[in-house]
C-alpha cells in the first residue's frame, strides 16, 4: 500500500511535469507567432495606444503615416491610390490588408520587449512602431500608373538580379484613406477596385506562355531555334481546327521567326515535338501553377497535369490558352528569370525595419532564388525575345539606345475582348528591369500593352541608372 | 523547508513560540506577498476606488496565522508546508480575482474566511477519521442526494456547471461531493481490503460482489453527473475512484479494466451526445469556428501566448478578453499578466502541495488514514490537472474549480476541510513516527 500511494503521487507529479513542458511550449517557444496571429484581438487593441510606424519606399519617399493619438489616429496615405493594393488599409471597421497587415506587429512595434520602454509607456508616453521600409520605387509606381491609365489591369516591374520588387500597381484602385467612407461602393463596384490584380488575378497568357513552351522546347534538345517549321492559316488537331491571329499565314518558317511573329500554328506542332511531360515541367519550373513566395497574398493560377492533356489540351497550351491560368507577378517572374540566366530571384517587398529614431533593425536584401533552366539557354531564349522587340510583334516596345527583350500576348477568354499581355526585361544583355503588363479585354498585346511596357520601362531604366550611380 | 515535521516531533511539547516555527514564516510570507498584490493592483488600477478589498484580503490572510496558531496551540505536529502552500495559491487567486473582478474580492476573501472557519471545525470535529468507517454509507447516501437534486433543481451558470440556489447563494455541490465520495470509498475500502487482498485464487464473483457498492456509487454519480453535462467532475470522481482502488487493493487488472471502461464510456458519450462531441471538436481545432465555440480556448491561447516569459503585468494585459477569467480561465489570465514565470510558480506550488500531501499519505498512521490521504491527493491532483490543462488547451475543456485559486465560496470550504483533515493525518503520522523511534526494538 505504501508503494502504490507512491506509484500514485508519482504518476500525477507526471502529469504536472507534462504541464509545465506543455506551458514553455505555448508561451515561450510557439508564444510569439501565436500572439501575432491576426485573430488575437490583442493587437487591435495594442493599436489604440500605439502611434503606428511609417511605411516609406526605397528612397525613404513616405507612403503611408498617421496623425493623432488614440482612438482619434489617423492613417494617411500622400500617395493616393497608387500603393493601394501594396500598402493595404487600416481600417477599425473591416481590418486590414496589404503590408499595413503583413507588418502590423512591425509598424505596432510589438512586442515591446525593451524595459526602459516599457517603464517609459507606463509614465504615460506612447509608444512608436517601427518604418518599414519598402523595395517599391515611388518614380516607376507612380510611372507605371501614369502609363496604364484609366483601364482595368495591372503592372508588376521586377529588379530580376535580386527579386526586389519595383512596382505593383493594379487598377483600378481606390483611395486606401477613404475605404471606411467608400466601403458600400468599392466593395459592390463591378471592377471589383479593392481586388489585387497584380498578385491575385488569374487569367489566360496567350502567347507570352510562348516564352515558356520556347524554353521547354530548346531544353528537350528536340528542338532547335533554327529548325523548320509550318505556319498554315489554320491547322487540324485531332479534328479540330486552330487559327492564326487574323488568319495570318507565313509558309515555311524557322522557329525563332516563328517566335518573333507568333504563330499559333507553329506552335502547335512545336509543342507537339516537345510533349506535354516537357512543357508542363518547364512552366513549373517558372513557379506556374503555384502561389508565389511572397510579402502578400498571391494566386496559384493553374498549369494542367500532362495526363490529363490530350492531343487538343497539348495544342492550346503550347500558344498559352486552354486551362492555362497565371498571375501578372508569375509572368514578370518568368521575365525576369530568362533575363537573370535562368536563375529566378524570389520577389519580396519589405526591405528593412527602422527604429522610430531611424535606427536599422532588421534587413531584407533576397529571400531565395530557384534555378529554372541553365545559362545558355536563358541566353537562346533572350536573344529571340530581343529579335519579337527588334523585328517581330513588340515594336512598339523599342526604346532608343537600349537592347528590349520582351513577348507579347493577346489571350483569348470568356469575358469578351482579348486580354492585352506584354512582358520584358532590359537592357537585354544585363537586364536591371524586368516587367509585365496586362490589360484586361485590352485587345492586341503588341498595340495596347507593349507600349505601355515602353513607358514604364524608360521611366524604370532612368531611375536605376540613376540608383546605380548614387554612392 | 528548513524544519521537517518527523524530525521537529519530540516526546515533549515545545513552548509554544518554537512550535511550526517554518510554518510561521512561510505563512507570513505568503500573507505579505498577497497584500503587495492587492495593494498593487489597488492603486495601479482602482485609486480612485474603496480600499475595502484590500482590506478585506489582507484580514483573510491574516486568518492563515489565526490557523497557525490555532494548530500551534493544539500541539499539531502535521506538514508545516501545507498550509503556506494553500495561502499562497488563496493569495496569487485573490489578487488575480481583484485585479479581473474588482467587484468579486471582497466576496472572494469572505470565501477564504469561510473556507479558513470550516478548517478548524474540521480539525476539531473531524480529525478523527474514524467516522470515515462508521458513516461511509451515510456519506454515499448524502452525495447520491445532492447529485440527484442538482440535477432536479439545479440551475446552470458558466456553460456546464450546475449550482444549487440556496437562498441568497448558490452552492456547487459538486466540490462537497467530492470529499463525501472519497469519504466512502476510503470507509468501504479498508473494510473490504482485508477480503479482498487474502492470498489464494481470485474469483472475480466475490470479488464484485464485495465491490458492488462501490461500484454501484460511482457509476450511479458518473451516470448523474453525464445528466448534467459536468464532464470535469466526472472524470474527477473516476479518477479518484480508481486511484484509491489501486492504493487499497494494488489490483492493477482492475485499474486497467477501468481505464478501458472509461475509454468505452468516452466514445459512447462522444457519439451520444452533441455537447462532448463539441467540447473535443472545439479542442483539436478552435480555429475551425474561432468567433463562436472555440473563442474562449482560443482566447486562452492568444493570453498565454501574448504572456510569453515575463508576463505583460499585473493589470497591462487583456485577460478580461476572456469568457469566465476569474473562474475557468483564471490560469491564463495569470499567464498573460504573470508570464510563463508566473504560471510555472503556481505549477510548482501545486506540485509541492501535492508532493506533501502523498508524503502524509506514505508516512500516515494505519491504512484508512493513507487511504483517505491518497484520496484526497488523487482529487486535488486529478482536479488541478483538469483544470489547467483544458483552460490551456492541453486536454478539452471542463470547467471545474481551480483548487484555492478560482472564485467560489463551495469550493474553499471543501478545499480548506480537505487541508484540515491532511493535517490531522500529517500529525498522526508524525507521532506514530516518533513513538516508533522512541521504542528502539521497533523497526
Amino acid at each position: 500500500m505504501l508503494r502504490r500511494t507512491r506509484n500514485v503521487g508519482r504518476l500525477l507529479a507526471g502529469l504536472f511535469a507534462v504541464l509545465l513542458a506543455y506551458l514553455a511550449f505555448v508561451q515561450v517557444i510557439w508564444g510569439p507567432q501565436l500572439a501575432a496571429s491576426p485573430q488575437n484581438p490583442r493587437l487591435a487593441l495594442a493599436a489604440e495606444r500605439i502611434h503606428w510606424g511609417r511605411i516609406l519606399d526605397r528612397r525613404l519617399t513616405v507612403l503611408a503615416d498617421s496623425v493623432g493619438t488614440g482612438p482619434l489616429q489617423v492613417r494617411r496615405y500622400p500617395q493616393g491610390a497608387a500603393f493601394a493594393h501594396v500598402l493595404g488599409y487600416r481600417s477599425r471597421r473591416y481590418g486590414l490588408t496589404g503590408i499595413e497587415r503583413r507588418e502590423d506587429l512591425a509598424l505596432l512595434g510589438l512586442p515591446i520587449t525593451d524595459p526602459w520602454e516599457v517603464l517609459q509607456e507606463a509614465f504615460g508616453r506612447t509608444p512608436e512602431g517601427n518604418d518599414v521600409v519598402l523595395t517599391l520605387d515611388a518614380g516607376i509606381q507612380q510611372a507605371a500608373v501614369r502609363a496604364l491609365g484609366n483601364v482595368r489591369g495591372a503592372v508588376v516591374v521586377l529588379d530580376p538580379r535580386t527579386g526586389a520588387v519595383l512596382a505593383l500597381v493594379s487598377r483600378p484602385g481606390f483611395d486606401p484613406s477613404a475605404v471606411d467612407a467608400q466601403w458600400a461602393v468599392l466593395s459592390r463596384d463591378a471592377s471589383a477596385p479593392l481586388y489585387d490584380r497584380a498578385t491575385q488575378g488569374q487569367y489566360p497568357p496567350g502567347s507570352s506562355f510562348k516564352t515558356v513552351t520556347l524554353t521547354a522546347a530548346l531544353g528537350s534538345g528536340r528542338v532547335h531555334l533554327a529548325d523548320p517549321v509550318r505556319c498554315p492559316e489554320a491547322i487540324d488537331v485531332g479534328g479540330a481546327l486552330i487559327h492564326n491571329f487574323e488568319h495570318e499565314q507565313l509558309g515555311q518558317i524557322s522557329v525563332l521567326q516563328a517566335f518573333v511573329a507568333s504563330c499559333n500554328t507553329a506552335f502547335v506542332q512545336i509543342g507537339q515535338r516537345t510533349g506535354a511531360q516537357a512543357v508542363a515541367a518547364a512552366a513549373r519550373a517558372f513557379g506556374l501553377g503555384q502561389p508565389v513566395p511572397f510579402d502578400l497574398p498571391t494566386s496559384s493560377g493553374y498549369v494542367p497535369p500532362p495526363r490529363d492533356l490530350g492531343a487538343r489540351g497539348l495544342a492550346q497550351i503550347a500558344f498559352g490558352q486552354g486551362s492555362l491560368l497565371v498571375t501578372p507577378l508569375q509572368m514578370a517572374l518568368v521575365a525576369a528569370a530568362v533575363g537573370n540566366g535562368g536563375t529566378m530571384m524570389t520577389p519580396f517587398l519589405v526591405s528593412q525595419i527602422r527604429a522610430p529614431d531611424g535606427r536599422i533593425r532588421q534587413t531584407f536584401t533576397q529571400r531565395g532564388s530557384r534555378n529554372v533552366m541553365a545559362a545558355s539557354l536563358a541566353g537562346e531564349v533572350a536573344q529571340a525575345m530581343v529579335q519579337v522587340v527588334q523585328s517581330g510583334t513588340g515594336t512598339a516596345a523599342q526604346l532608343p539606345g537600349v537592347l528590349v527583350a520582351g513577348k507579347t500576348g493577346t489571350a483569348e477568354n470568356p469575358h469578351g475582348n482579348t486580354h492585352a499581355w506584354f512582358i520584358a526585361f532590359a537592357p537585354a544583355d544585363r537586364p536591371v528591369v524586368a516587367l509585365s503588363v496586362i490589360v484586361e479585354n485590352g485587345g492586341v498585346g503588341g498595340q495596347v500593352a507593349a507600349p505601355i511596357a515602353r513607358q514604364v520601362l524608360a521611366a524604370a531604366l532612368q531611375i536605376q541608372s540613376a540608383a546605380a550611380g548614387r554612392p | 523547508m528548513a524544519v521537517s515535521p518527523t524530525a521537529s516531533a519530540a516526546p515533549a511539547p515545545l513552548p509554544w513560540v518554537a512550535r511550526r516555527t517554518a510554518e510561521r514564516g512561510l505563512v507570513a510570507a505568503a500573507g505579505v506577498l498577497g497584500a503587495l498584490g492587492l495593494v498593487a493592483v489597488h492603486t495601479a488600477m482602482y485609486p480612485a476606488e474603496s480600499w475595502d478589498p484590500v482590506v478585506a484580503g489582507a484580514v483573510a490572510l491574516a486568518g492563515f496565522l489565526v490557523v497557525h496558531a490555532a494548530l500551534v496551540i493544539a500541539d499539531n505536529r502535521g506538514d508545516e508546508v501545507l498550509l503556506p502552500v494553500a495561502a499562497a495559491l488563496s493569495a496569487v487567486g485573490l489578487v488575480m480575482i481583484y485585479r479581473l473582478r474588482p467587484d468579486y474580492a471582497v466576496r472572494q476573501a469572505a470565501w477564504i474566511s469561510l473556507g479558513l472557519t470550516s478548517l478548524l471545525i474540521a480539525l476539531g470535529t473531524l480529525a478523527d477519521l474514524r467516522w470515515v468507517r462508521r458513516y461511509a454509507y451515510l456519506c454515499a447516501l448524502t452525495g447520491i442526494a445532492l447529485l440527484v437534486l442538482t440535477v432536479l433543481v439545479g440551475v446552470e451558470r458558466n456553460g456546464a456547471r450546475q449550482w444549487l440556489v440556496v437562498g441568497a447563494f448558490t452552492l456547487e455541490p459538486g466540490e462537497i461531493v467530492k470529499l463525501l465520495l472519497v469519504a466512502f470509498f476510503a470507509g468501504v475500502l479498508v473494510e473490504t481490503r482485508p477480503l479482498l487482498t487474502l492470498p489464494g485464487p481470485r474469483r472475480w464473483r466475490a470479488d464484485l460482489g464485495r465491490l458492488g457498492p462501490v461500484l454501484l456509487v460511482c457509476l450511479g454519480s458518473l451516470l448523474l453527473l453525464v445528466f448534467q453535462r459536468d464532464l470535469g467532475l466526472a472524470m474527477l470522481y473516476y479518477g479518484v475512484f480508481l486511484a484509491m482502488l489501486y492504493v487499497a487493493l494494488g489490483r492493477l487488472d482492475y485499474v486497467l479494466g477501468g481505464l478501458v471502461a472509461f475509454g468505452a464510456g468516452a466514445t459512447l458519450c462522444y457519439h451520444l451526445f452533441a455537447h462532448v462531441r463539441v467540447r473535443v471538436d472545439v479542442w483539436l481545432n478552435p480555429w475551425a469556428d474561432a468567433a463562436g465555440r472555440g473563442y474562449q480556448i482560443l482566447q486562452g491561447l492568444f493570453a498565454l501566448a501574448s504572456g510569453g516569459l515575463t508576463g505583460a503585468g499585473l493589470g497591462l494585459g487583456h485577460p478580461e478578453l476572456m469568457p469566465a477569467s476569474y473562474t475557468d480561465m483564471i490560469f491564463p489570465a495569470i499567464g498573460e499578466e504573470l508570464g510563463a514565470i508566473g504560471t510555472f510558480m503556481v505549477v510548482a506550488l501545486y506540485l509541492l502541495f501535492l508532493g506533501r500531501v502523498f508524503r502524509a499519505a506514505v508516512q500516515a498512521d494505519g491504512s484508512l488514514d493513507r487511504l483517505v490521504g491518497a484520496g484526497l491527493g488523487a482529487a486535488f491532483g486529478i482536479q488541478t490537472f483538469v483544470i489547467l490543462g483544458g483552460s490551456t488547451r492541453l486536454i478539452p475543456l471542463t470547467g471545474i474549480p481551480a483548487p484555492f485559486l478560482t472564485y467560489g465560496g463551495s469550493a474553499a470550504v471543501s478545499n480548506f476541510i480537505a487541508v484540515a483533515l491532511l493535517l490531522a493525518i500529517s500529525d498522526r503520522g508524525a507521532r506514530a513516527a516518533a513513538d516508533g523511534r522512541d521504542a528502539p526494538t521497533h523497526p
